[in-house]
């Protein structure tokens, strides 16, 4: 009987106190005032996730070296396919008119330059006839194809208008070593 | 030219009377001659060509799409079934992928049944395989996750598509059962009904790591099951009793000091001789993600005593190998330079070369 009493009591008193403060701030702030101040504090507190990741992209770019017109540049440690480079593309961009499939596989290549294991995505590029210019297939890392998010032997044509294969590209995801 | 004259037109009124003699010639058309031993189709990016591996002569050819992964034949309806896939132009438009079904006597395509537009476009021979007495045929999706396909092939229908998360190629075993091989290192077994529906689903147990040393996407089947192979050599023999999957030991044929030499090619790196137990491995000297690598030497394996019992060296490295099923068998190598040849599978001796360009896999019949 005498516990429920405390509890009571202790209800009120939070209440009794929530109402006051209440009361109070309406009549020191204004509306506006209100909503600026929560504005902020919102604004402030989604910046705070962003900071490590912008600083991890505000580093310098990846420094390239080799000719990526070769199945031995370093993008390419986990390629599968045709060179983008050499058909009208580059080792990041698709050819003229073709597709770039949203769905790929995934390497950890190392940089030469500064040693350091990038994560890298293989896309396909599709909608097109095949561009049969430099063939490269290397296998680092590769799996079968009931693991296929490391397999670079299927056809990544996937969520594209057009599911035939033209050539391949190579895109940094980042360094392998970032937590 | 006043003697040349006359000989001249001498020789034009004796001209028509001879060939007047000659019965003109009709085209015609060949049709299939009953299927000796030893007959296999060598499966490339346009098409099946029948061969006689005894003879080396070829017999017909299948036209098939060039995403098909394998072709079969089921002997008692004499037909064969492919996989294929479509684009309305050729490299673009619409896609179409059909189960197609030719007849044995004239090759001709004459049914064909739509399927679900994305199965795995791979030249893998493990990516259909006939149940239920050749009545399903069941094919592997990739859409990117896996699924499968059934369709009934006697009454030319889809019947059903079972979703197959992480897990692909297909075993056939018992009546209307197949395994496929997951990521997670285990089997999945999948029993269908009379009708092609799945009935049941059992998962093995762990039995190796995808990481450390994963199994090969290319099987081999047995008298009773299917051979398993490792990237690292290792070998696995699989089966079923009923509802429960049944995996051996493994065991490796390497000798002291071979640990380099891995399995390795490009299509089917392993193949069996269901009655003698003999597998063949393409094998290849190298460091571990080298499992593409062609095989400079086959490796001939008794599966009755776990023992290596030959070793072939090649000429030109193998990147697909088939055992022929006859009494006298014959392996079937395609090299990865693009040619095609024929071995006594007993003796491991060379027979002969076959011109089958670009042959990426074959199929026993």
């Amino acid at each position: 009987m005498n516990i429920d009493r405390v509890f009571d009591k202790t209800y009120y008193w939070i209440d009794d106190n929530a109402r006051r403060t209440s009361l109070a701030l309406a009549r020191r702030l204004s509306r506006r005032n209100f909503l600026s101040k929560l504005g902020m504090f919102i604004a402030g507190a989604a910046s705070f996730p962003l900071l490590p990741v912008a600083r991890s992209f505000a580093q310098e770019s990846v420094q390239e070296v080799g000719d990526p017109q070769t199945c031995e540049y370093w993008r390419y440690c986990a390629m599968s396919g045709t060179l983008c480079a050499c058909c009208g593309g580059t080792y990041t961009s698709c050819p003229p008119g073709s597709e770039a499939s949203p769905i790929t596989w995934v390497g950890t290549c190392t940089n030469p330059v500064d040693g350091r294991n990038y994560l890298m995505s293989y896309n396909d590029c599709c909608g097109k006839a095949v561009c049969a210019r430099c063939g490269c297939h290397n296998t680092e890392g590769d799996k079968p194809v009931y693991f296929n998010s490391n397999s670079s032997t299927v056809l990544w044509c996937f969520g594209t208008e057009n599911t035939s294969y033209h050539c391949t590209v190579s895109l940094v995801l980042g360094a392998a070593d970032e937590n | 030219m006043r003697f040349f004259t006359p000989i001249a037109l001498g020789f034009s009124l004796v001209a028509p009377l001879a060939f007047a003699q000659i019965t003109p010639e009709e085209i015609t058309v060949e049709t299939m001659s009953e299927p000796g031993e030893n007959w296999f189709i060598g499966k490339t990016g346009n098409g099946g060509y029948i061969f006689d591996a005894t003879t080396g002569e070829m017999h017909g050819m299948l036209s098939l799409s060039r995403y098909t992964p394998a072709v079969t034949h089921y002997a008692p309806r004499r037909e064969f079934y492919a996989t294929e896939s479509y684009l309305a132009r050729g490299s673009y438009g619409e896609r179409t992928d059909i189960v197609a079904v030719y007849d044995y006597e004239n090759l001709r395509p004459i049914a064909e049944i739509v399927i679900p537009n994305y199965m795995a476009r791979l030249a893998v021979r493990g990516h259909l395989g006939l149940l239920n007495n050749g009545r399903h045929l069941a094919v592997l999706n990739m859409n990117p996750g896996h699924s499968v396909t059934v369709v009934d092939v006697e009454d030319r229908v889809f019947v059903y598509e079972a979703s197959t998360p992480g897990c692909a190629v297909i075993m056939p075993v018992a009546e209307n059962d197949f395994m496929q091989v997951c990521g997670d290192g285990t089997l999945q077994l999948i029993q269908l009904d009379l009708s092609g529906f799945e009935a049941n689903r059992v998962r093995s147990d762990v039995f190796f790591n995808v990481i450390e040393d994963a199994v090969f996407d290319r099987v081999a089947s047995s008298a009773n099951g299917w051979f398993l192979i490792t990237h690292r050599g290792r070998i696995f023999h699989v089966t079923t009793d009923d509802d429960e999957i049944l995996i051996e030991d493994g065991w490796k044929p390497h000798l002291e000091g071979e640990e380099r030499w891995q399995p390795g090619g490009r299509n089917e790196v392993i193949t069996a001789h269901h009655e003698s137990g003999l597998i063949y491995v393409a094998m290849h000297e190298g460091p571990i993600d080298t499992h593409h690598e062609p095989g400079t030497e086959i490796w001939v394996l008794d599966s009755n005593t776990q023992r290596r019992v030959g070793r072939i060296e090649l000429e030109t490295p193998a990147n697909s190998i088939l055992v022929t099923q006859e009494d006298e068998p014959k392996l079937l190598i395609a090299d990865s330079a693009g040619g095609t040849h024929v071995y006594n599978a007993v003796t491991f001796t060379k027979e002969r070369s076959i011109q089958i360009p670009d042959s990426t896999a074959f199929e026993d019949f």
